[in-house]
């Protein structure tokens, strides 16, 4: 009798779980109704979030970009005219070693202070003080800063430093009064000058804001902005299927059609500043040596993964640098595909038995960074480089027990620019991160000279040399840039920026 | 009654030796080099051949990798870890069991907390936390698996030594002289060998899920082999492309346990003794 009875109850059970079950499953179909996009509130699922409260203790571009509502820099790019134009400065000047900043009148932070000269400095200050800073190097040749008024900025340098701007670039201005007034608490206030007013935070969670209505310039359409952190590809496209965000981010390429073909949908594609590519630290074995860092480069054929994984939205970095930035050099190519001389290298450095290394790389971070390693680890291994690829959570990627305290020997990487400068001063320049730990006298000399040119087809030529030197001595393996692709709610009126930034006051909502 | 019981375990005795053959044998079954990447044949679905390139019975996967081949390698993982945890935690359940259920007291009292507290998290979420702590790796996973899966052992072999303890033959025992840990070992114990075999295989069929589980978290172990769960969570972002590279690892998951869960319930009334007298 007893056995009978529990029969039943494991069939009733079966029976209750797969009701449960269906229920589950149509779920998403009655949430779509409970999110659908409002005029006044957009969420944006993203891949990656304010790891803290510290404004400058992280040094990504999309994570720049949510900064950016609440914070504003002095200076923007102009993508299109690859030039700068001030946001909150008004004009600059170059003097040899000094730049002088004319800031806009009128600003003021959102707890009411006027914003002048002083919170620069401070501002400044504090990204070249603060323990927790990655922003520091930027600022490593001031000197001193001076505020003759409230509207005037003097920054003297070491040496003339004509990439200055590009320095400022990203740089977020604080406000002093705030920091008079709460102390060590003031990241928790998130006071700034921008479009939007921080109102909360949550590790992993939301990063809630709001409109800033005594915003000094052209005031936001959508009052409420929701960035929501959802690490996975999967789960951003199907919380924007189902209406829970209406912009996603990193699409994977697989997923284009879907989107495309949804009612509620489409995907909005752009040529990425983001160059990817294989950074390998010539401080640890084995890749102390040259002739294996060559050797890896001989290895790697980056047109297969642009046409087999991104289903052939990239495009290949043919030198050290892709074609679409200042200090790119049409003569310089990269090592051509050939593993055969691969071997032959490895057996000339003493690996003639091949060489096993491990390949680091963030799975959240870069679209299919873990196919792409699982790919190169198998071009490597044609030319006798056993690879094991390691996945690692982002922030001990890139934290100090991993790329930026030069922890990691081999690893896969994205670097946005514009300006050669920036990134070979980086990762290249001795001194400036421990990203690589790479020091070439004559390179340093280079880049030292191109930063104090103010004539930039003399700078040009000066990069265009140090480029043939760092490929040379091939401390990393340039690869491809890839399309940017976003899933965007039809009804948002949004252009995709090539720099992952996703600013909601571009937006507008279609009624 | 009797037929439906040993067809239980025919057929999931039959399920399990196959997967034991596969494991073993996988070098010589496999057509394929589970990690051999042909990019220009990626994301094809099953086929028995043709149109320039070789029989892939399930398809190949993002990488163009045989996703039998890799099933058949992935089998090893399941069953090594699925195996070793639940030996190693059976004995380190069964020892402290026996323990606490013979001697009582104080030594009852501390072993029985310890294992509350064990209980005190969900299972999953013990063996990620130890992941986390511990780090990727084959050792590590096991290791993870069996300090969550001893407790299940330690509780109904306590129970079951609390009742063996009073009975006549173990009294008989000890008025011959025997000592304790003869007795414990030699008397006790093995009369709970039967319930300890029936935890065993469902502890088996849990496990080879939470192997999985973890391996789709990218907890498990590194991405150079391939396991069950690894493979779904490769194949996830290609659902609706290629659906063939979720659904047939998930099959293997489902039958492996399917299998173990027939064995183990044919087991459990053959061995259990509520049911014997219904033989």
């Amino acid at each position: 009798m007893a056995r009978e009875k529990s029969a039943m109850n494991r069939r009733q059970f079966l029976k209750q779980s797969a009701a449960f079950g269906l229920g589950s499953l149509m779920a998403p179909a009655f949430a779509r109704q409970v999110y659908a996009a409002s005029k006044d509130r957009v969420a944006v699922l993203h891949s990656v979030s304010a790891d803290s409260l510290n404004p400058y203790a992280h040094s990504a571009s999309p994570t720049y970009g949510i900064w950016q509502h609440i914070l504003e820099p002095l200076v923007e790019v102009d993508y299109a005219k690859k030039e700068f134009y001030g946001v909150l400065a008004e004009s600059w000047e170059f003097q040899g070693k000094k730049w002088v900043f004319r800031l806009k009148k009128g600003i003021r932070f959102h707890n009411g202070a006027a914003f002048t000269s002083k919170d620069v400095i401070f501002s400044i200050n504090r990204m070249k003080t603060d323990k927790a800073s990655l922003q520091r190097s930027n600022f490593r040749d001031v000197v001193e800063m001076q505020a003759p008024d409230d509207h005037t900025v003097i920054i003297a340098t070491k040496t003339p430093s004509a990439v200055f701007l590009d320095r400022l670039h990203n740089r977020f201005m604080i406000s002093k009064a705030a920091a008079d007034k709460y102390g060590d608490q003031m990241d928790q206030h998130a006071i700034g000058t921008g479009p939007y007013r921080f109102v909360s935070w949550q590790r992993d969670g939301n990063l809630v804001l709001t409109r800033n209505d005594d915003y000094w310039g052209p005031k936001p359409e959508i009052k409420e902005v929701v960035y929501r952190k959802v690490g996975e590809e999967a789960g951003r496209v199907a919380g924007l299927l189902a209406g829970q965000g209406d912009v996603i981010n990193n699409v994977p390429v697989d997923e284009i059609p879907r989107l495309e073909s949804h009612p509620r949908v489409r995907v909005e594609k752009v040529a990425g500043l983001r160059m990817y590519f294989l950074a390998m630290n010539c401080t640890l074995k084995p890749f102390d040596n040259k002739l294996v860092r060559q050797a890896v480069n001989y290895c790697i054929d980056p047109q297969a993964i642009i046409k087999y994984i991104y289903d052939g939205n990239g495009y290949m970095v043919d030198g050290p640098v892709p074609s679409h930035v200042i200090g790119y050099d049409p003569n310089l190519k990269r090592y051509p595909n050939d593993p055969k001389k691969a071997r032959e290298l490895l057996a000339k450095a003493g690996f003639s038995n091949g060489v096993e290394v491990k390949l680091y790389f963030s799975p959240d971070r870069y679209p299919k960074a873990r196919e792409i390693c699982q790919v190169i680890a198998d071009q490597l291994l044609k030319g006798g480089i056993k690879t094991e690829p390691v996945s690692q959570e982002f922030v001990i990627f890139w934290g100090k027990d991993g790329v930026n305290g030069g922890k990691l020997p081999f690893y896969y990487v994205g670097r946005p620019f514009v300006d050669t400068d920036t990134f070979y001063d980086q990762y290249f320049h001795s001194g400036v991160t421990k990203r690589i730990g790479y020091s070439n006298a004559e390179f340093d000399r280079l880049m030292k000279e191109q930063q104090s040119t103010g004539d930039q087809k003399k700078r040009v030529a000066l990069l265009q040399e140090a480029g043939r030197i760092v490929m040379e001595d091939a401390p990393f393996v340039p690869l491809y840039n890839l399309a940017e692709v976003y899933g965007v709610a039809r009804n948002v009126i949004w252009k995709a920026r090539p720099d992952e930034k996703i600013l909601v006051w571009d937006m507008k909502i279609r009624s | 009654m009797a037929r439906m019981r040993y067809l239980k375990i025919w057929v999931g005795g039959a399920i399990l030796s196959l997967l034991l053959v596969c494991g073993l044998a996988a070098p010589f079954l496999t057509p394929y080099d589970p990690q051999e990447q042909r990019l220009e044949h990626r994301l094809r679905p099953p086929s028995l051949g043709g149109q320039g390139f070789g029989p892939h019975w399930l398809g190949t996967d993002n990488l163009g990798r045989d996703i039998l081949s890799r099933i058949i390698y992935g089998s090893r993982i399941s069953l090594l870890v699925g195996a070793t945890t639940v030996v190693l935690a059976g004995f380190m359940g069964c020892f402290l069991g026996a323990l606490a259920g013979y001697f009582g007291d104080l030594t009852d009292e501390v072993i029985s907390k310890i294992s509350e507290i064990f209980l005190a998290f969900p299972f999953l979420l013990l063996a990620i936390a130890l992941m986390a702590f511990l780090g990727q790796g084959l050792l590590n996973l096991i290791l993870a698996l069996m300090l969550t899966r001893w407790v299940q052992y330690c509780r109904v072999v306590r129970g079951e030594v609390l009742s063996l303890k009073e009975r006549d033959f173990v009294v008989a025992a000890r008025a011959l002289g025997g000592r304790d840990f003869y007795i414990l070992f030699r008397h006790v114990v093995p009369n709970t060998l039967a319930s300890v075999t029936v935890i065993a295989t469902f502890a088996m069929a849990i496990v080879i899920i939470a192997e999985a589980s973890l391996s789709f978290l990218g907890l498990g172990v590194p991405p150079s082999i391939p396991t069950w769960g690894s493979m779904l969570s490769e194949g996830r972002s290609y659902m609706y492309r290629a659906p063939w590279l979720t659904i047939f690892p998930g099959i293997a998951i489902f039958v492996t346990v399917f299998g173990i869960n027939l064995l183990g319930d044919g087991l459990r009334d053959i061995l259990d003794p509520k049911l014997r007298g219904q033989r």
